[in-house]
């Protein structure tokens, strides 16, 4: 029975952290562009420095 | 002798007009110095790179050429403080491709003392922090200017704020419900185990009560949206969408509740998948609509709010006037001007408009000459010549000298502000489309409601316990939800506008697949769409059998590529690989023709009018009147040729129609569509377009105000009609049109005011269009029948009283994948 109870709460703490996470990257605008990284990708590998 | 093109711009230009400048050792050719600059600019930072990424199809001048100063005071309400930093959000102008944005954020971050810069790729908007100790925003902002990009002040509107919170709000209650259903799944699929193998008591409610928590979020928070609008239409007993899925989510949720306690079957997985789904279907609607039209804002966009007034008109004399043009300049630039909002501007005021300003509103040029661009009002690329007595639009930008004129028009009367008025009217005007799903379901609630109740009757007359009655009612409304129902349309709509996008047509909303398949009528406008919108060489007649075509070209074209006029473009464009002789003594003569030295022989080319001028008797010249004639009739222009005092050749220039354009006519007629041709030219100009290619209603001389009458009018009659356009002139008729269809290389006005923009400049589309939008609109269809039949199916199983929890979710599943997997089928259709 405790392992029930343990394995739910783990289930439950990192279902959570995933939402936090989740609420982060809305939040921190990580959607605003998705058009974006696909030319950055790109452009990164002729950086000169 | 050739045209060149600028290593910046890309530009073609006459030799005459090229800047020289060496970089590093290598020669380069520049349409200006502006361009070299920025060239110089661009190579001195390193990053020619640029110049090998970019992919532009077009010439364009950079945006910030004639734009020399920049005022710093709109942006500063913008500047935000992060701890010692500042922060902007700036629009940038002038950015085409993804590697612009590469350009932008390259030049920034080696600004000295900017910290951050990142240009967003959709929007185009710019996030700049910086160190105000080491750099003002000045500096920032003229580094933009400096390699040929306009900052603007980026304010969004109270609109679009609200539209992308929308979206971010949506997402975050998505994005909730779905976390804690899939949580949610695994205490379900331990409960689904349980009714087969059996489940200790304890457990069983330990397992349902987790079950309950997770639910709670989903039913209370992520499906708010949908209670509220159920508890709003309630008043006016208005069942939509929202009303189906509150009443199947908060009816599993509270007969779970109730079975916990009486040992039952619990349906919370039930209730949150419903709302999770149908969440997923309203976030991609949502995420299709937010690049949604923004016309009327980018028009008012263009006009400036304030106007320099001159405010000592005495200094505009006559004797200045005529002075030589190099005086003449001078004392534009230095009259005295007031600033002054445009609303207060008179009719015959005199403004003042320098480069790189838009020209506030309409009027006649007094004094100085420029060179305009007018392309964002009539689609005519290349600048236009204004001195004395010509007309300027407001709206359009000025690019060279300074000048006066006088304005004929108030602020609300120009032909910008009546096309914003146009615009508006048939936006508000357009009905909103009521989505297939949402009529269904109007129907769809009341019957069930029905049945629900009929079962409890029923139960209670047959003398079942209250309860029992009441709960298996209740279990109809469980089961009767189709949760697939939300997927059914956006799923569909959003393979549609990908696939239509990689066929090269950009999709805005859904509305355009219902609008297409019921489609009766499709307008063409003329210029630019069924013909090519820039004048070719059609026919060179000769009127010396001693002479041939080609050398008569040759003379010609070599004339001509010293001319900037379009129809020198079309003789020389025709003359291309030709080799073109010296000329000397070359003079334009604006309303006339050209005339220049060959060979000795003193060539003039021109217009019936500039042969009188040039010493031609009238007699010869009306002898060729029965050639000419039926060439003017069709609406092309004649240009006549002349040395030694004979007409030597005929030059028959027009607009050719798209070589495409008979097929898609035709094709569109296989499909059942009348169609018609539209245009402000003549009729006599229009009918020689319309007939060859196979159109038989024809309405010409059409403003752009009579043709969204036009459109308007026909909409009344009950046709649904799409109107294909590309200027300026046509953005009220495409608005106002059911479906408004831009060709890609048209105005950004045309296009945002369009339902459908075509990328490439290619008609076929349009049926292409037309067939993938039907067959789109069938499977819309049958998604909304799958996704009802399963739960259809599965009521009298509730009405029975033998409802169980698995059958549910099986429904649910099934639906789903149906819908998903049927909606992949557009993808095979579209393909062909």
């Amino acid at each position: 029975m405790w392992t029930l109870f343990f394995l739910i709460f783990l289930s439950i703490v990192l279902g959570v952290g995933a939402w936090l996470f989740f609420l982060w990257s809305v939040k921190s605008g990580q959607y605003d562009d998705v058009e974006g990284p696909k030319y950055r990708m790109l452009d990164d590998d002729d950086e000169k420095k | 002798m050739a045209t060149f093109q600028c290593a910046h711009c890309l530009l073609t230009f006459p030799e005459r007009e090229a800047v020289y400048d060496e970089i590093d050792g290598n020669k380069k050719v520049f349409c200006c110095n502006g361009c070299s600059g920025i060239y110089r600019l661009i190579h001195e930072e390193e990053l020619d790179d640029f110049y090998e990424k970019r992919r532009w199809d077009d010439a364009g001048i950079p945006a910030a050429l004639f734009k020399k100063e920049l005022a710093i005071k709109p942006f500063t309400e913008f500047i935000r403080d992060n701890d010692s930093r500042k922060e902007i959000d700036v629009y940038i102008e002038g950015i085409r491709c993804a590697s612009c944005v590469w350009l932008n954020e390259r030049i920034l971050n080696s600004t000295e003392g900017v910290e951050y810069a990142r240009v967003n790729y959709a929007t185009h908007k710019a996030k700049i922090r910086w160190d105000p100790g080491a750099i003002g925003l000045e500096g920032i902002l003229k580094r933009i200017l400096s390699i040929g990009y306009v900052p603007k002040p980026y304010s969004e509107s109270e609109q679009f704020k609200i539209q992308k919170a929308e979206t971010r709000d949506l997402l975050i209650r998505f994005g909730t419900a779905g976390f804690l259903s899939s949580q949610l799944m695994i205490y379900s699929i331990a409960l689904y185990a349980g009714y087969f193998q059996g489940i200790d008591e304890n457990t069983k409610l330990l397992l349902e009560i987790i079950a309950m928590l997770l639910t709670i979020p989903v039913v209370f928070y992520s499906g708010m949206p949908f209670i509220r609008n159920t508890l709003r239409g309630l008043r006016h007993l208005n069942f939509n969408m929202d009303s189906l899925i509150t009443l199947g989510a908060s009816s599993a949720f509270i007969y779970s509740i109730y079975q916990i306690f009486t040992g039952g079957k619990v349906y919370f997985d039930t209730s949150a998948m419903i709302i999770t789904l149908i969440l997923l279907g309203r976030y991609i609607e949502a995420t299709a609509k937010g690049k949604a039209s923004q016309t009327i804002e980018m028009l008012t966009e263009l006009t400036p709010k304030e106007a320099e007034v001159v405010v000592s008109s005495q200094s505009t004399t006559h004797g200045q006037s005529v002075a030589s043009g190099d005086s003449t300049r001078r004392a534009v630039s230095s009259q005295e001007v007031k600033s002054v909002p445009i609303s207060s501007v008179q009719k015959g005021n005199l403004i003042r408009v320098r480069p790189g300003e838009r020209i506030p509103l309409d009027g006649i040029v007094i004094e100085g000459e420029s060179e305009v661009d007018e392309s964002i009002i009539t689609g005519e690329s290349r600048p236009v010549l204004k001195t004395s007595v010509s007309e300027v639009i407001g709206g359009s930008m000025n690019l060279y000298g300074t000048f006066i004129f006088k304005v004929t028009k108030t602020a609300k009367e120009t032909v910008l502000s009546s096309i914003i008025k146009a615009v508006e009217d048939a936006q508000a005007r357009k009905p909103k489309i009521q989505i297939l799903a949402d009529r269904v379901v109007g129907i769809f609630v009341p019957v069930i409601l029905i049945i629900a109740l009929s079962t409890v009757i029923f139960y209670l007359l047959k003398g079942s316990s209250s309860h029992f009655a009441l709960m298996t009612g209740i279990s109809v409304l469980v089961i009767a939800c189709p949760c697939s129902l939300g997927l059914a349309t956006p799923l569909a709509v959003l393979i549609f506008t990908t696939m239509a996008s990689t066929k090269g047509i950009l999709i805005r909303g859904g509305e355009v697949i219902e609008n297409i398949s019921k489609l009766t009528y499709v307008i063409f406008d003329k210029t630019g769409t069924i013909t090519v919108g820039k004048p070719v060489l059609k026919e060179v007649i000769l009127m010396d059998p001693d002479l041939n075509k080609e050398h008569m070209l040759t003379i010609a074209a070599s004339i001509e590529s010293l001319s900037e006029h379009s129809i020198g473009h079309a003789i020389t464009e025709a003359a291309k690989g030709l080799n073109l002789s010296h000329v000397s003594g070359f003079k334009v003569i604006p309303g006339r023709g050209i005339e220049g030295v060959i060979d000795n022989k003193r060539v003039v080319i021109g217009n019936r009018s500039f042969m009188y001028e040039n010493g031609m008797t009238v007699a010869p010249l009306q002898s060729l009147d029965h050639i000419v004639q039926q060439f003017e009739n069709n609406g092309d222009t004649v240009v006549y040729m002349v040395w030694d005092k004979a007409v030597k050749a005929i030059f028959v220039i027009s607009d050719i129609v798209r070589a495409e354009a008979s097929e898609v006519i035709d094709s569109l007629k296989k499909e059942n569509l009348e169609v018609s041709l539209i245009s402000g030219d003549n009729k006599a100009t229009t009918n020689s377009i319309a007939s060859p290619v196979g159109i038989e209603d024809v309405i010409s001389e059409a403003s752009p105000i009579m043709k969204k009458d036009i459109i308007h009018a026909l909409q009344q009659k009950g046709k649904k009609v799409m109107m294909v356009g590309d200027g300026i002139n046509d953005a009220p008729s495409l608005t106002e049109a059911s479906l408004g269809v831009a060709m890609g290389r048209g105005t950004d006005i045309a296009m945002e005011s369009a339902d459908a923009v075509l990328v490439r400049n290619d008609l076929r589309l349009i049926p292409y269009l037309v067939r993938i939008s039907r067959k789109t609109y069938a499977i819309i269809k049958q998604n909304v029948f799958w996704a009802f039949f399963y739960n259809i199916v599965a009521i009298p199983l509730a009405v029975a009283g033998v409802l169980h929890p698995i059958i549910a979710a099986g429904a649910m599943a099934a639906s789903s994948l149906i819908v998903v997997i049927n909606s992949l089928r557009i993808t095979r259709i579209g393909q062909r």
